[in-house]
């Protein structure tokens, strides 16, 4: 009798949520085949099971250990094509996700993976940028910079070595879907190095991996040995490194030229710029930086054309954003889906509205230094220009959505003390001002603060946004400046008059 | 380019930011974080400004020009901007206490009268005492980092990190922030240089000299007294005493930088035990006299013994440390009024090889190029030479040609700190550097990598040098060396092809056997590869003492004349009976070596040394101590009761070079000013001034009035100083030798078209085997040098608190043959050789390799010189101080004696690595 093939992620998410203990407790089980594959993302059905149906994957969500002899007698599957969270969403970097396993080289091809690849290497560096370019993709780290014009600048200086970089310092609070990328489909992002890297002529890549992801880490590592072995690695004839560096727990060396400074093995403080990366970036030499979810965006783009990725989005944000929702909500997780629905949209379709009992107070976009959403803002077109109107960002796509039982001030002062903290401690309004904020809000909470405090506070959070030297400063006072200003009672009525 | 700052048109140049281009046309934008030392940082954000069609208010220090460009930088917006980031500077400061000057003129500039912030958290109370010379005070820092970048992009010494995060984020030195905070600096590998101190805009770190006397309140100009890169100074003074040498930002040669002995090692002016009268020893008896009594008392013997025995029974040796002027003046005595050439300086010891091997090949005997050239230089190879230590300020500049990307090729036995950062690093054995060289020269020759073009244009004699090589193939040259033959091929290739090689040699190329010979091998190979005559490459010894280029330029040598003319030049003759009234006496005189072998044979009578301790700094010491004894008399004028004054008939005290005026000539031939910023002790008289009464008193009177007519007298004698005079060495520039006639610029890069004798001529030489080499009964070859902390005979730095840095001559052995030998670190050993034994603590360093032994002469009570042989090169009689034999022996505690002044039980040795 053959087995019984399921399908369970082995996502860290998705294991937190439970499939790591259904995978141990069904690992002795004859009669079953366990495929750990990458994760849907529909995280709030987790654990979830799938098993192959002739009219595709039937999943069963909620799963218990106890309930293998329901799934094994087809009992009660709902096909995933109709699990509308997934359903409404238009994948396509993450088209694979939840179906295939992560360091299958054979699943990825058969995905249509390397077809990006294949085309860079048929033709010249400077068409793959003038296909980029075509494609008006922005980087997806949060800043939004037309990637063609990096390439073009890295591919044009003249140098011994160049370098492509990704950033894997995902530490935006409630974000997680690089880490899914390299967990669940590591060879997407090293397509899209390599793409880069034939692109720009450079012959090594790193990884700069957030100490906190030690699965992605492995994985990985696996998955840069596979494509060797695979010989894939070459760029323009040469072999083309990449490595895996693990960060050491700075938020800031997510800023890109604070992770430069740390990889080159010193302490992750930012660089002023100019001179950018791409002129002068890693030891000095050329080199791209970009986020993971940016390079996994590139193969497709090669794949399918520029002009397919211009189709979608918004006038100024073209392609998919890949959010993360979280927070108060019913149905957290990953959604990717073409820029431009509203906030209000991607809460009602896909969170599906508050958890049960909750009323939504604010919505926090772009992690902690994102500014803050009432309700009444909500109807807001998700992409880059309307958010940067509206004094806010997108950031990494990250949502959290909070409820009426927020103190408001204390989640100011929170995410001041964390900022206070992450500071690299160069320049003078983020290493001091930080500091001076958390300490008014703090005055605040304990009563003794005055009306001078408050306007000393808006007066310094203007001083940080100007004078900051790279975005932890500069954004720092949004949510705290956001929060004063939609909720001002919440501040005034602990000030002494 | 033009742009607009603040409505005023200014001038900027491609690579300007807005606030240097603004900082030239005279604007004055604050900042704190930023120095023209240092690259753009961008860290104190006060100098922020707003750029026409650009969004945001960047800092103006890390904002470069673009032509056109609008810029404010006093705007409403801005001053508000500004005011609020002072006012974060100063609530962090330490509340009860006055401000930083600084932050107190940045508040009153800013308009910022008080801080807002209620109870704001303070820095850290943190201190460090534990360097000798400055202190760091973490409560009034303001984590600018620009002492951390200045040990990182000025001195490459990497003592200092920033630690911490956030607001809590603060310089420390070595690994202290994680032990003792207080004991950081001492435990670091700080050099001292005091780069952080400069670039301190608080006052957190801070000169003891200052806190402890108060701040200076004027300035003189000098140039330092210690090795021969010659920094120039802003000696600090406060009334009448100086309290602080601050390194000049616009000194030719060390661009504001300096090192430990220049910059903190110039207390020993002050120091309890210097000469003040001069003293007149009868047996053993020592006697306080007047000035006059000792003058007519030198008079007197020197006649009688020229009236006696002839001028020859007389000699004289001068001071490698004097002016350019008191050397001159020693020489136009010993030759005007003895009538003899018997004079030279302590470059006989040292660079005298370095002098006839250039001269017999180039046809003149100093650095090629300049120290500025390290910036052109496309690779740079270092010779025999450990300039982090002996030469700081050049040994920093090639550490950050180095981290630009220049690759470094080092030569040398030891691995010394640049052997360690090297490119290639061929270890050769001591004493073998002309078989090396030829190895090299051997691997160009047959791979063609010779500058064909250059030969034939510049040159003759290569066939010579080819026969030469020939044999020397890297295998060959792997036997003698014992550098690997791939390491050989490769430093060939680099050396050749690299575009713009520059070498810089030191002692470790001269003070041999056959040092002439290397140096020789080492401008063949210069020569081979057109590595002369152009921007960024040449032949550059370091000279190692102040102005020991100098008095060899102005005659105190026994060989040459001012100027290295020589004596039997007829129009010479002629000038210099015009001139001074005498003949110029033409018969070659002794080398200093002579003068000890004329001494003990009796031909020798009568001696006057001026700032040279030969008892202490020559080799073969037994030998030269006997000698000196023969004499009928010796005057020995110095600061202090040196181990040669001790055996000295007449000591005559000397003033110190912040005593005095004059000019030095440093290892670029750069002639400098030094300017007297204060008195010397009571009745003490500058050199050139004892001379004149001397000469005075033997019937030739001369008289000046200040030391610029003397130069003066130089430039008149010397055609390569025809241009020199005070007037023009007023600029901060000075002048570098050759300056042929009074409108010439002077002269930075020599042979740039021709060579002094036409073409430079290769001269092939043969390897020949050092004077001694291991032997069973002696397995050891011990190599003898400087250490960065001392200098020298150790006069000037062992009054200092360099002391408390390193208090010993330590002796460094690999740990492998301290294993063998069942040593410890700080046991100590006899070191036997065949002349004489001395008593050293050993210190275990990988420096060294096995089979080598390492150790400096910088303390009288070690006696190391004692061990050294009379072996000298043939043809410079330079000695061979890098090559002796010896023999190691372990020594109980009850045999030392119980006057041995060295506190042995806790000695400071600090090895740069």
């Amino acid at each position: 009798m053959s087995r019984v093939r399921l399908y369970l992620s082995n996502d860290t998410s998705s294991c937190a949520a439970g499939t790591e203990r259904l995978a141990e407790a069904w690992r002795q089980r004859s009669g079953i085949e366990l495929v750990r594959t990458s994760s849907r993302g529909a995280f709030y059905l987790e654990p979830m099971v799938e098993r192959d149906s002739p009219e595709g994957r039937l999943a069963w969500c909620h799963v218990t250990a106890d309930d293998l002899p329901r799934i094994l007698a087809g009992d009660g599957g709902i096909p995933v094509s109709t699990i509308p969270f997934l359903s409404k969403q238009t994948r396509h970097t993450f088209v694979s996700f939840g179906m295939t396993e992560p360091l299958s080289l054979e699943a990825y091809q058969a995905q249509g993976g390397l077809a990006g690849l294949r085309k860079a290497r048929q033709v010249s560096p400077s068409a793959i940028i003038e296909e980029i370019k075509t494609s008006r993709l922005r980087g997806r780290g949060g800043a939004a910079f037309p990637v063609w014009k990096k390439w073009d600048v890295a591919a044009t200086t003249q140098a011994d070595r160049k370098y492509v970089v990704a950033n894997a310092d995902e530490g935006d609070a409630g974000t997680y879907c690089d880490r899914m990328i390299m967990e669940g489909d590591p060879f997407r992002l090293i397509e899209g190095m390599l793409i880069c890297a034939r692109a720009i002529g450079a012959g090594a890549g790193y990884i700069y991996c957030r100490q906190e992801y030690p699965a992605a880490t492995v994985c990985l590592r696996a998955a840069i040995r596979a494509a060797g072995e695979a010989g894939w690695l070459e760029s323009g004839g040469q072999p083309f490194t990449i490595e895996v560096v693990s960060g050491a727990g700075s938020y800031v060396c997510g800023e890109e030229t604070a992770l430069l400074e740390s990889l080159e093995g010193r302490r992750g403080v930012v660089r002023a710029r100019p001179p950018h990366p791409a002129q002068s970036g890693l030891y000095g030499r050329p080199t791209i930086v970009s986020n993971v979810l940016t390079f996994a965006t590139i193969p497709n783009i090669l794949a399918r054309g520029g002009a397919w990725h211009a189709s979608l989005g918004t006038e100024g944000s073209r392609g998919t954003i890949a959010l993360q929702l979280g927070g108060r909500v019913k149905q957290p997780g990953l959604l990717e889906i073409p820029f431009g629905l509203t906030l209000r949209e991607v809460l009602d379709q896909f969170g599906l509205g508050m958890a049960d009992g909750a009323r939504l107070k604010a919505v926090q976009v772009g992690g902690p230094l994102g500014s803050l959403f009432t309700d009444a803002q909500l109807d807001i077109p998700i992409c880059f220009d309307e958010f940067a109107k509206a004094d806010a960002i997108l950031g990494h796509g990250g949502i959290v959505v909070f409820d009426d039982q927020t103190d408001m001030l204390e989640l100011s002062r929170h995410l001041m003390a964390f900022v206070a903290d992450e500071s690299c401690g160069k320049c003078v309004p983020c290493r001091i001002g930080s500091l001076r904020a958390r300490e008014i809000l703090e005055t605040i909470q304990s009563g003794q603060a005055t009306e001078a405090d408050l306007s000393l506070l808006t007066e310094l959070g203007d001083t940080m946004k100007a004078t900051s030297l790279c975005a932890l400063g500069s954004r720092a006072p949004y949510p705290v400046l956001s929060a004063l200003q939609q909720f001002p009672v919440e501040f005034r009525s602990r000030v002494r008059s | 380019m033009l742009i607009t700052i603040d409505g005023l048109p200014v001038t900027a140049h491609a690579g300007d930011t807005v606030f240097t281009a603004a900082k030239r046309a005279g604007l004055t934008i604050p900042g704190l974080c930023t120095s023209e030392h240092l690259a753009p940082f961008g860290s104190c954000r006060l100098c922020v400004c707003e750029v026409n069609g650009q969004k945001g208010t960047p800092a103006s220090c890390t904002t470069p020009v673009q032509a056109g460009m609008v810029v404010h930088t006093q705007t409403d917006r801005l001053v508000q901007l500004r005011r609020n980031v002072t006012e974060l500077l100063l609530s962090e400061q330490p509340k009860d206490e006055a401000l930083p000057a600084t932050l107190h003129e940045l508040a009153q500039s800013v308009g910022l009268d008080h801080v807002r912030y209620r109870q704001p958290a303070a820095r850290d109370q943190l201190r460090d005492s534990s360097n000798p010379f400055f202190t760091f005070d973490n409560a009034i820092c303001i984590s600018c980092a620009r002492c951390v970048r200045a040990c990182d992009e000025i001195q490459g010494t990497f003592a200092l990190t920033m630690v911490g995060r956030g607001f809590g984020s603060r310089p420390m030195a070595g690994a202290s922030g994680y032990g003792e905070s207080a004991m950081g600096f001492a435990t670091s590998n700080c050099v001292s240089c005091g780069a952080c101190v400069k670039e301190c805009p608080t006052g957190a770190l801070a000169e003891k000299t200052i806190q402890q006397q108060g701040n200076p309140t004027e300035t003189v100009r000098t140039t330092c007294a210690y090795c021969g890169v010659g920094c120039t100074f802003d000696a600090g003074l406060r009334d009448g005493r100086v309290v602080t040498m601050v390194p000049a930002d616009d000194g030719p040669s060390n661009h504001g930088h300096a090192c430990m002995k220049g910059r903190f090692g110039w207390t020993y002016i002050y120091a309890e035990d210097r000469l003040k009268t001069p003293m007149l020893r009868t047996g053993s008896t020592w006697q306080a006299i007047s000035w006059d009594v000792a003058l007519d008392r030198l008079a007197y013997e020197f006649t009688r013994i020229k009236t006696e025995s002839g001028p020859d029974a007389l000699a004289a040796i001068s001071s490698s440390r004097g002016t350019n002027e008191e050397n001159y003046l020693f020489g136009k005595f010993i030759r005007c009024v003895m009538g003899t050439n018997h004079i030279d300086n302590c470059a006989r010891v040292c660079h005298s090889a370095t002098v006839t091997g250039m001269m017999e090949t180039l046809g003149a005997s100093a650095a090629t190029n300049s120290i500025q050239d390290l910036d052109q230089a496309k690779l740079i190879m270092v010779v025999g030479a450990n300039p982090t230590e002996s030469h700081p300020v050049v040994g920093a500049s090639i550490k950050q040609a180095h981290r630009r990307g220049v690759p470094l090729i080092v030569i040398d036995p030891r691995k010394t700190e640049l052997a360690r950062l090297a490119t290639l690093h061929l270890p050769l054995k001591p004493g073998t550097n002309v078989a090396l060289l030829n190895g090299i020269g051997h691997v160009v020759a047959k791979e063609a990598l010779l500058d064909r073009r250059f030969i034939d244009a510049r040159t003759d004699g290569i066939d010579d040098w080819l026969k030469a090589v020939e044999p020397c193939t890297p295998e060959w040259t792997e036997q003698i060396t014992g550098v690997p033959a791939d390491l050989i091929r490769a430093a060939a290739r680099l050396y050749a092809t690299s575009g713009a090689s520059l070498c810089v040699h030191g002692l470790g190329v001269t003070e041999h056997r056959w040092g002439s010979h290397g140096v020789m091998a080492l401008v063949d190979l210069a020569l081979a590869t057109g590595n002369l005559g152009k921007p960024g490459t040449g032949i550059n010894p370091l000279r190692g003492q102040n102005n020991v280029q100098g008095a060899s330029d102005v005659g105190c040598l026994p060989t040459f004349f001012t100027g290295y003319q020589a004596l039997n030049d007829p129009a010479l003759g002629s000038l210099h009976r015009a001139v001074t009234g005498r003949p110029l006496p033409t018969k070659r005189g002794m080398k200093t070596p002579d003068m000890w072998d004329a001494a003990l044979a009796g031909r020798l009578k009568g001696l006057w040394i001026i700032g040279y301790d030969v008892a202490q700094t020559d080799p073969n010491l037994t030998k030269v101590h006997e000698a000196l004894r023969r004499l009928e008399f010796l005057v020995v004028q110095d600061l202090f009761m040196s181990e040669t004054a001790k055996m000295a008939h007449l000591v005559l005290p000397g003033a110190a070079f912040l005593e005095k005026d004059g000019t030095f000539t440093n290892l670029e031939r750069r002639i400098q000013r030094i300017r007297k910023a204060v008195d010397p002790p009571q009745g003490v008289l500058p050199d050139w001034q004892v001379v004149c009464e001397v000469s005075t008193r033997m019937g030739y009177p001369m008289s000046y009035h200040h030391p610029s007519e003397i130069m003066d007298e130089i430039a008149r004698l010397t055609p390569m100083f025809a241009g020199v005079s005070y007037d023009r060495l007023e600029s901060p520039e000075g002048l570098q030798w050759p300056v042929p006639a009074v409108g010439h610029e002077g002269t930075a890069l020599m042979h740039r078209d021709r060579f002094p004798k036409g073409k430079a001529h290769f001269v092939g030489v043969d390897y020949l085997p050092p004077g001694e080499s291991p032997t069973e009964e002696y397995p050891f070859t011990l190599v003898t040098g400087r250490i960065l902390q001392h200098y020298n005979c150790g006069a000037q730095t062992r009054r200092t608190d360099i002391l408390e840095v390193v208090d010993v001559d330590a002796l460094e052995m690999h740990p492998e043959d301290a294993a063998r030998l069942q040593f410890a670190g700080g046991d100590l050993v006899r070191l036997v050789s065949p002349r004489g034994h001395a008593i050293l603590p050993v210190v275990l360093s990988e420096r060294v390799q096995p089979g080598q032994l390492f150790t400096s002469f910088h303390f009288p009570a070690s006696d190391v010189n004692s061990l050294l042989s009379s072996s000298a090169d043939d043809q410079s009689r330079c000695p061979e101080y890098k090559v002796s034999v010896v023999r190691v022996e372990p020594v109980e505690r009850e045999e030392l004696d119980a006057d041995d002044e060295r506190e042995l039980e806790a000695v400071h040795v600090r090895l740069i690595t």
